[in-house]
């Protein structure tokens, strides 16, 4: 058997145990997957972005604007002393102010316009009715009265807030469905590598 | 000082980034390229910050001789080990260090996530009651789109499918659309709080 | 019946349900989803040798859900003879993201650097997709074994999205939404989605608004991707398990409500 495979099985099995209840051969595996998991993001930030991005266009190719963002990067570090730990605060408001300054404009165009304007369809549609158009409108109306907290939810408000609680219930029933789906397909994988690969039951 | 100062890089880069949208100047979009650049730089050296700290704790806690020691160390190991194989082999197809991920990262972090099935199916028996007329709701949307989306849905009835993607595509989506509308009338009103300086939870912490 | 108890009836039940189903072999046929048959006919009739993003925004918690999409999708274009640019906006996509494309590269005998190329990992996906829009150059300025990007062939006549025909983001959460509201809103990039089935329904209204082009979801979506393509893999083999699952957990519930409804009577009585 391939060394690598018998690796891999036995630690899926290692995690698989915790199924049983916690246990030593579970907390080691489910540390030694931390340690990995950091090793491995540190190797691929490291090549890709300092690398890449910051150490050779500085170094080799002289392009000495970067060493801004180098100190900046490096006053990241000021944390872990109580002194200087306001320097810290510098990197991060440039990164906060530049995803603000870059959010605005998708999240009112792309998310919120273009949401809005799809809300509105056709009820007649090629002489004929069209009854989702209002499922969609209605929904949509219900839902947002539902999370809409300035006005009590009382009368009219009340009973389009308590519509928009059914909406909300079939998206979450309907996110259930899926997400079950999904785990029920992670584990089939992991079946599938024990079953196929790691005992060489199916060919 | 301590507070000015990051105030003043927020608004800045802020007003700036948010302004580069509406313009096409030779001088705006350098600017532009040289602050998402600076972004990625600054970003790689805040995991580094975690990384440090991750070390740090851990090294505090095996050196206080506490019960969970050894697991401490074996993380540790996998910290140094991943670099390490990097160094010597470097990350091309082949490598060690692309065989450790292959053979030992990608394998247990599918199986944790694998063990959510398990937890599924005991929330499904215990917590998925019709209670309450919206409950019902929620408990018949699931049992449709869990039938409606196997293969056996199609040889018993074509109505189940399509059910669900009716389901899906229309009062299920209208719900979600309000949520994004809202997620998305929210984000911006904070963004712009932020840049403002109105919003300074960022500046907690230290 | 004590808790404990239960919960091992239950997760026995559940494992000796997959299990078995996954060792029977039933062929399904499974008709194609709207979202799915509008994804494959699209990459099955774009031009040759068009140019073709495929990011790996997620991680290896999702792979066994989320790497038979992939490689369906990937057969599909190399079949086709289309050429792809893989990136990864996930630490941990950068890995799976080039095993897969060499590994699916290899059955279809294309070359590393004309047919395919895979520029890794860039951190801060939002400031690398709006890069990208600049030049892609630019934010990958070598890929990732270390080549200079400007001097592969594949990548003479590209430079932003202007030159890329579609963007298909393999991901298990949000990352495709970014891709759509950055790529999509401000570079007007076609984005379609590989995704996790649980994502699905956080999608539906970039659909519905055609800001996404086109799904393919869940090992379901993978199954009726590969049939369409007539090459069975990990989609079509595990459908008789998720079918078995999921009647186990359609049980489960009806069980649950039964014994509910039957305390709840009796403690009324009392």
């Amino acid at each position: 058997m391939d060394i690598g495979i018998l690796v891999a099985g036995i630690l899926t099995l290692a995690v698989f145990s915790f199924l049983y209840k916690d246990n030593p051969v579970y907390k080691a595996a489910e540390s030694w997957l931390i340690g990995l998991s950091v090793g491995y993001a540190l190797v691929i930030f490291w090549q890709t972005t300092i690398i890449d991005l910051l150490l050779v266009p500085l170094f080799s190719e002289g392009r000495l604007i970067l060493i801004i963002p180098f100190l900046l990067g490096l006053m990241m570090f000021s944390r872990f002393s109580k002194k200087t730990s306001w320097l810290s605060r510098i990197p991060i408001a440039l990164m906060i102010g530049a995803g603000a300054g870059v959010a605005i404009p998708a999240m009112l165009y792309a998310r919120t316009l273009k949401q809005m304007s799809a809300s509105v369809m056709p009820i007649i549609e090629n002489g004929s009715l069209n009854i989702e158009a209002p499922v969609v409108a209605l929904g949509v109306i219900s839902t947002l009265a539902y999370f809409y907290f300035s006005r009590e939810h009382k009368g009219v408000m009340g009973s389009t807030a308590r519509l928009g609680t059914y909406f909300l219930m079939i998206f979450f029933g309907a996110t259930f469905g899926y997400t079950v789906m999904s785990r029920m397909s992670t584990f089939i994988g992991r079946v599938d590598f024990l079953l196929t690969d790691f005992l060489h039951l199916i060919k | 000082m301590r507070t000015k100062i990051p105030l003043v890089v927020c608004l800045a880069f802020g007003v700036i980034m948010f302004a580069q949208y509406f313009s096409n100047h030779t001088i705006a979009r350098a600017v532009y390229n040289n602050i998402l650049e600076w972004w990625q730089i600054i970003f790689a050296f805040t995991l580094f910050v975690g990384v440090a700290a991750f070390i740090k704790n851990n090294l505090k806690s095996i050196s206080l001789g506490k019960k969970d020691t050894p697991y401490k160390i074996v993380s540790l190991i996998g910290l140094a080990l991943m670099p390490l194989l990097a160094i010597i082999g470097g990350t091309r197809i082949g490598s060690p260090f692309l065989w450790s991920f292959e053979n030992m990262l990608a394998p247990m972090q599918a199986t944790v996530f694998s063990l959510l099935a398990f937890f599924v199916a005991s929330a499904s028996f215990r917590g998925f009651r019709a209670r309450t007329v919206s409950a019902t709701i929620l408990l018949l949307t699931a049992l449709i789109v869990l039938i409606g989306r196997i293969p056996l849905a199609e040889m018993i009835s074509e109505s189940l499918p399509k059910t669900t993607f009716w389901i899906q595509s229309y009062p299920s989506m209208a719900a979600r659309r309000a949520i994004l509308i809202g997620i998305g009338l929210g984000s911006m009103t904070t963004a712009l709080r932020v840049i403002l300086g109105i919003e300074r939870t960022y500046l907690r912490g230290e | 019946m004590d808790r404990l108890r239960t919960r091992w009836i239950i997760f026995s039940g559940l494992a000796i349900v997959v299990i078995v189903s996954y060792l029977i072999t039933i062929k399904f046929k499974t008709a194609p989803s709207p979202a799915t048959l509008k994804a494959y006919k699209y990459l099955d009739t774009l031009p040759e040798k068009s140019v073709v993003i495929f990011s790996f925004d997620h991680e290896a918690s999702s792979l066994p859900e989320i790497q038979p999409i992939a490689l369906a999708m990937l057969r599909h274009a190399f079949k086709n003879d289309l050429k792809i640019v893989g990136l990864s906006l996930f630490a941990e996509g950068t890995a799976i993201g080039y095993d897969l494309l060499s590994k699916t590269a290899r059955e279809y005998d294309r070359q590393y650097g004309s047919d395919y190329i895979f520029l890794g990992f860039k951190p801060q996906y939002i400031s690398a997709i709006l890069g990208m829009g600049e030049s892609i150059k630019r934010v990958f300025p070598e890929d990732y074994l270390g080549n200079m990007t400007d001097t592969m062939p594949i990548m003479l006549g590209i430079d932003s999205y202007d030159n890329i025909e579609m963007v298909v983001s393999i991901a298990d959460g949000d990352r495709t939404v970014q891709w759509v509201e950055y790529a999509g809103a401000r570079y007007n990039q076609k984005v379609m989605a590989g995704l996790t089935a649980a994502m699905i329904t956080s999608y539906d209204p970039y659909l519905s608004s055609e800001q996404l082009y086109a799904v393919v979801g869940g090992l379901r979506g993978a199954a009726e991707y590969e049939n369409l393509l007539d090459k069975r893999g990990g989609g079509s083999r595990g459908m008789l398990a998720q079918s078995a699952a999921h009647l186990y957990i359609l049980a489960l519930v009806i069980v649950g409500n039964i014994i509910y409804f039957r305390n709840r009577r009796r403690r009324g009585g009392e």
